[in-house]
């Protein structure tokens, strides 16, 4: 047979790619799109909280504890020590993302990597490594990072660590089962028998095909590790005062409940829209990747 | 060693067995006998059409035949070769290409055509920029021009058109035999026709085999130099497309050409040819596979399995009691 005759490679059409046509989707949803804008709007706020904060976090005052929302030059109140509320939010932003982002961005490379083993070699290495998942999985989320937190001792990293351990088994479930579903697909079985490595083929062919999936329940599960960072703080087993962080503000200002409920509600509401935009973006792209939609 | 013959594949006893795996411990429930001990040859040049109801083991000696599933015993010999001692696995590869039947799943949604069609040729060490440009030569053999379709992604084609670009994929090799393992049976008939023209032209300009896998009787034959009929897992009847479409030895490959719909409102089908669905190949019956089915069984088809016997159409095979004299059958017609 003879071999390139057609050599205007340059010249083909190029349908635009898989990731423009998912990118196009996804500026067509407006509820993404809010949920995205929100979700930049607070990771700016973190990185430049020294820039946009009013006040200094640290700064207390035992004269002006627990002003109302609204006080002048206070506008979000202070908290039981005096200190600035806005600017104390603000900062926790920063300690609260880093909580809620981290454990999952590792864990959804551990995860996918022994979810994707597991899933395309199949037989026993899949038994082995998904039963040792299970073991993990088997523990509710919140008491197994507390029982690591615990035996761990208090502190960021320790925190850190433990949740990332608590996300791994979801994402290599997640990523096992459709690397399996993709690895019985005619497409993998056309590329083995074309002689290609196993390597390979899973670069080439299940790579791309199983990190959508997986990313976008990955997405999902930020709001859940924020939420659970926030209640290890709360417990004492994360952040330690006096550093401003969501869960951690939530904890030393339950007592002030009665006396100044807005104030006390304030870092709640900043978990909640943090989680619900995670949320709201990570169904965004899960609509925007879905091909036949 | 090479084997001496004039075949340019050879199969021998061919047999594969699935173990039911019963629980965590993998405790072997049971196999099922998907092929079991089958014996074919392919001529350089001609077309084997391989029939059958689902699940007589079609796909599945497609896929032994291209190594996707491990044989649990036989022989595949390809140009009096045997795969696995005296040729690895990776150069049969290179000479038997497969195309399977859904044309959807069969390409990789998140790539180009012609990265698809470049894909083999680029791992078997073609450089890229070369493996490209033969992927375009291929679109345009094909019938699809690769200005238009090099750059696309399979939902952006038609059934016929992705067929096509599977079709391409297999010749990137420039293989000796491919396998269409009911490559057109899920296409609109007017597709159909104008895949099968395509299939027809390209067997003529390079030269090549086909085992050509289907359910569909008119289309096989019209494809096939000669037909293969299995049924659970077994060689049922062998020959050439004319003589067992005209004179059908087996009681089985009768009642499937009796199935076949007929243009002619004479020769309508009054009553199903076949009752009931084939037997569980976990425990397919003993003696002959077919006898639970058959209306011509005797005390000596549930008793001993048939082999494969030769009748006196040259080159026609069947697995019948009721054609090997002594069998203690006493043949078709005395009760026809």
């Amino acid at each position: 047979m003879s071999v390139a005759s057609f050599q205007h490679i340059a010249e083909i059409e190029k349908s635009p790619g898989y990731w423009a046509g998912v990118m196009r989707r996804f500026r067509r949803d407006p509820v993404a799109m809010i949920a995205l804008f929100v979700v930049l709007a607070l990771i700016l706020m973190a990185v430049f909280a020294p820039l946009v904060a009013p006040a200094d976090p640290y700064r207390a005052s035992m004269l002006r504890r627990l002003r109302p929302i609204g006080t002048e030059g206070f506008p979000l109140g202070t908290d039981e020590l005096g200190r600035d509320m806005l600017s104390r939010l603000i900062h926790g932003g920063r300690l609260s993302l880093l909580m809620g982002v981290t454990p999952v961005f590792i864990a959804f490379f551990i995860g996918s990597a022994i979810g994707i083993t597991a899933g395309y070699v199949g037989g026993k290495v899949n038994s082995v490594l998904m039963r040792t998942v299970d073991v993990f999985f088997a523990f509710p989320s919140v008491l197994l990072a507390i029982a690591l937190s615990g035996a761990l001792g208090a502190g960021i990293f320790n925190g850190l660590l433990s949740l990332t351990v608590v996300f791994i088994p979801p994402i290599a479930r997640i990523a096992e089962s459709v690397t399996t579903a993709v690895r019985r697909i005619e497409y993998v079985e056309a590329a083995r028998a074309s002689g290609a490595s196993s390597f390979t083929i899973v670069r080439v062919h299940v790579l791309g095909n199983v990190i959508g999936p997986v990313f976008v329940y990955a997405t999902g599960l930020i709001s859940v590790s924020l939420i659970l960072a926030s209640g290890l703080s709360f417990l004492g087993l994360g952040v330690k005062p006096p550093e401003p962080e969501w869960g951690l503000m939530l904890n030393t200002l339950r007592n002030a409940i009665y006396v100044q409920p807005w104030v006390a509600a304030l870092p709640g509401l900043m978990i909640f829209i943090t989680s619900i935009s995670f949320n709201l973006l990570s169904d965004g792209l899960r609509s925007a990747m879905d091909i036949k939609s | 060693m090479t084997i001496e013959s004039a075949a340019l594949l050879q199969v021998n006893d061919l047999t594969k067995h699935f173990p039911l795996s019963g629980g965590f411990f993998g405790r072997s429930a049971g196999v099922v006998r998907a092929v079991d001990s089958i014996s074919f040859e392919v001529a350089p040049g001609e077309t084997l059409g391989i029939v059958g109801e689902s699940g007589c083991g079609k796909s599945t000696t497609a896929r032994l035949l291209v190594n996707l599933i491990e044989p649990d015993s036989g022989q595949v010999i390809l140009e009096g070769k045997r795969v696995g001692a005296d040729m690895s696995v990776r150069d049969m590869r290179r000479h038997m290409q497969m195309v399977f039947q859904d044309s959807y799943a069969s390409l990789n949604p998140r790539l180009t055509m012609e990265d698809s069609i470049a894909f083999g040729p680029n791992v078997n060490g073609m450089a890229r920029q070369k493996a490209l440009a033969l992927a375009h030569d291929l679109l345009f053999r094909v019938g699809l021009e690769p200005r238009r379709f090099a750059g696309r992604y399979p939902h952006e084609l038609s059934g016929g058109q992705r067929q096509r670009v599977n079709i391409a994929r297999a010749l990137a090799f420039s293989p000796k035999i491919v396998i269409l393992d009911e490559a057109v049976s899920a296409l609109d008939k007017s597709v159909e026709a104008q895949v099968l023209n395509l299939l027809a032209d390209l067997k003529k300009e390079l030269a090549l085999t086909y085992i050509f896998i289907s359910h569909d009787l008119n289309v096989v034959r019209h494809m096939s130099d000669r037909v293969m009929v299995m049924y659970l897992g077994q060689v049922a009847e062998i020959g050439p497309v004319d003589s067992l479409y005209s004179s059908p030895a087996h009681p089985y490959t009768r009642a499937l050409l009796a199935a076949m719909p007929s243009m002619d409102p004479d020769k309508r089908t009054m009553e199903a040819p076949l009752a009931g669905d084939p037997p569980n190949p976990i425990n397919p019956p003993p003696g002959c596979r077919f006898h639970t089915r058959c209306k011509f069984a005797q005390d000596v088809c549930a008793k001993e399995q048939p082999v494969l016997h030769i009748l006196p159409h040259a080159g026609h095979m069947a697995a019948c009691h009721a054609h090997i004299p002594h069998s203690g059958h006493s043949g078709l017609e005395a009760r026809a």
